[in-house]
């Protein structure tokens, strides 16, 4: 079943047109990446998709269109976005910020079993559940922001870089817990990486961005046998 | 003694005034990222509504009540008219719309209502003999009630930021929009909600400030006010709303104990006084008293 599908999907900044007709999909349970090099348009694909910029073309969510939609009807619909850079409360305990991440539920037991669910899959943010989220160091931060999205319960997860800035084993640690997540709960995800390497291991299949167009795609692994990925992001 | 506590006691009745617009300043800045120039004028604005309804014998309360809804209406409006379409240019732009509709109200009293000068009546007993006597000094009813009032308000602000599920949502808001969009908030609805409370709250104010003083009702009463309160913001650092109310009864406490004590200070002198304080606390302190280091913007 098609969870995710985009088509013909252009969007911008103002007059200055990015992404020029992309089209992918994300089955149910399926983890896609979406590799390209700075400036490829990987943000502004995740953004036109959370409905943060202006856009047109086709987003259906599981075969209803989600295109018009503001960013908190379509985290209603099931899609949540962790943001580039991570997009951290910083004023914010991480207890008030996992609060924030359900802000578009009303279930309080659910609400609160999922609170002690995520503190134990990210232990980190349990022993810090009272300080605030700004003082985190980076890779907790990262963690804080994917427990963030998951507290809205979506049915597709959108990660937007989550390795940038983070030592090996840290980056290591974060695709373990989207793996595992994504095993436990089914969860589709869509992430965008420039770490192809890890993030080729953890998918199913993925794009490849250039210039705003999908210039290559397949399963994750006949693209880490191409030529043009290997030589741009796995180095050998 | 007695004339020092008289002193004190008038002090805290401006300050908690002050508190309760540089609480106000805070809701809009913490929100929009901007000062509300047009928040002195928006309360005055609001205060003559209750003001001509007075003067129909209806009783004060009532007139409060409905110049708290006028006032929580005509922010909501400020923002979803005004603001929001265009903030997204540019602060400046939204600054000097705001400095408009302080410039527009102004008149429009002035059309509505006259340039004299109207007392309003108070919401408590306000006798020359509704006082109580605390040690020989005269505290009356009046500023009692004001204290009382202000305190509930604050603590009303509080509970609702800090306990409550909106205020957890409007914290989010003013910490990162565009995530807390992310997070499934409906920022606009938020922002609206936090413009109608900020100029709620200055319904309030200005119509528990007029009544202290005779006369007091007129086109020039909410400047030096806003004055003050832009003060107490800025002492207070702008995105801490503790840091206001406290900063707001300081400045009260400080301006009555001058002009009280020191005989070349007196009316006008009071306010050019307020606006070195301001400029103190750009240069020495830009953050505030308890304010975050990120806030220096305006
Ligand atoms: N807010 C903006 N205003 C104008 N142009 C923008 C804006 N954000 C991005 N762009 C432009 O859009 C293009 C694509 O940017 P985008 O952020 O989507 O790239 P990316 O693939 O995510 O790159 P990176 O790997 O560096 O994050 C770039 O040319 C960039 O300059
Ligand atoms: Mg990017």
């Amino acid at each position: 079943m098609t969870l995710l599908e985009v088509r013909d999907l252009t969007a911008g900044y103002g007059p200055a047109e990015v992404l020029h007709g992309v089209s992918l999909r994300v089955e149910e349970a399926e983890i896609v990446v979406v590799l390209g090099a700075n400036g490829a348009g990987k943000t502004t694909t995740m953004r036109a998709i959370a409905g943060l910029i202006g856009r047109k073309g086709t987003v259906n969510l599981d075969g209803a269109s989600i295109i018009g939609l503001s960013p908190d009807k379509v985290v209603a619909a099931g899609v949540s976005l962790v943001p580039q850079g991570r997009g951290t409360f910083a004023k914010l305990s991480v207890d008030d910020n996992l609060h924030v991440g359900a802000a578009k539920r009303r279930d309080r037991q659910g609400i609160k079993e999922d609170l002690a669910r995520w503190y134990e899959v990210f232990p980190v943010l349990a022993s810090r559940r009272k300080q605030m989220a700004g003082t985190l160091s980076g890779g907790e931060q990262q963690m804080l922001a994917v427990a963030r999205a998951l507290m809205s319960r979506p049915r597709l997860l959108l990660c937007d870089e989550p390795s940038l800035g983070l030592a090996p084993l840290i980056v290591r640690e974060v695709f373990n817990v989207l793996q595992r997540v994504n095993t436990e709960q089914q969860m589709a995800m869509l992430i965008v990486e420039q770490n192809a390497e890890i993030a080729l291991g953890i998918a199913s299949r993925a794009y490849l961005l250039e210039a705003g167009e999908v210039v290559s795609e397949g399963t994750a692994e006949s693209l880490r046998e191409s030529d043009a990925v290997r030589r741009a992001y796995l180095g050998y | 003694m007695q004339v020092f506590l008289e002193r004190l006691f008038d002090g805290i009745s401006n300050g908690a005034i002050y508190a309760a617009l540089a609480l106000a300043l805070v809701m809009v800045f913490r929100g929009t990222g901007t000062i509300n120039f047009a928040q002195g004028e928006m309360a005055l604005f609001t205060t003559y509504i209750a003001w001509g309804l007075t003067t129909k014998n209806i009783p004060v309360v009532l007139c409060l009540l409905i110049a708290t809804i006028a006032g929580f209406t005509l922010g909501a409006v400020t923002e979803r008219v005004l603001v929001r379409p265009i903030e997204k240019r540019s602060l400046l732009a939204t600054l000097i719309v705001l400095l408009g509709l302080f410039l527009a109200l102004n008149s429009l009293d002035g059309i509505l209502w006259g340039n004299q000068n109207h007392s309003m009546p108070s919401l408590f007993p306000n006798g020359v003999n509704s006082f109580i006597s605390v040690d020989g000094a005269r505290l009356y009813w009046a500023n009692l009630g004001v204290w009382l009032l202000v305190a509930l308000l604050v603590g009303a602000m509080f509970q609702l930021f800090n306990r409550t599920r909106l205020g957890l949502h409007m914290r989010a808001t003013a910490s990162n929009r565009e995530s807390a969009a992310l997070a499934g908030i409906p920022t606009g609805r938020i922002l609206l909600l936090g413009w109608g409370i900020s100029a709620a709250i200055g319904a309030v104010a200005g119509v528990l400030f007029t009544p202290l003083n005779p006369d007091a009702l007129g086109l020039g009463e909410m400047f030096p006010l806003l004055i003050y309160a832009s003060a107490a913001a800025l002492f207070g650092g702008l995105d801490s709303p503790g840091g206001a109310v406290i900063a707001g009864l300081l400045i009260g406490v400080a301006e009555s104990m001058l002009s009280g004590y020191v005989s070349a200070i007196g009316g006008q002198l009071q306010e050019a006084i307020a606006f070195v304080a301001i400029v103190m606390v750009l240069l020495i302190r830009p953050q505030g008293l308890f304010g975050s280091k990120e806030v220096e913007r305006v």
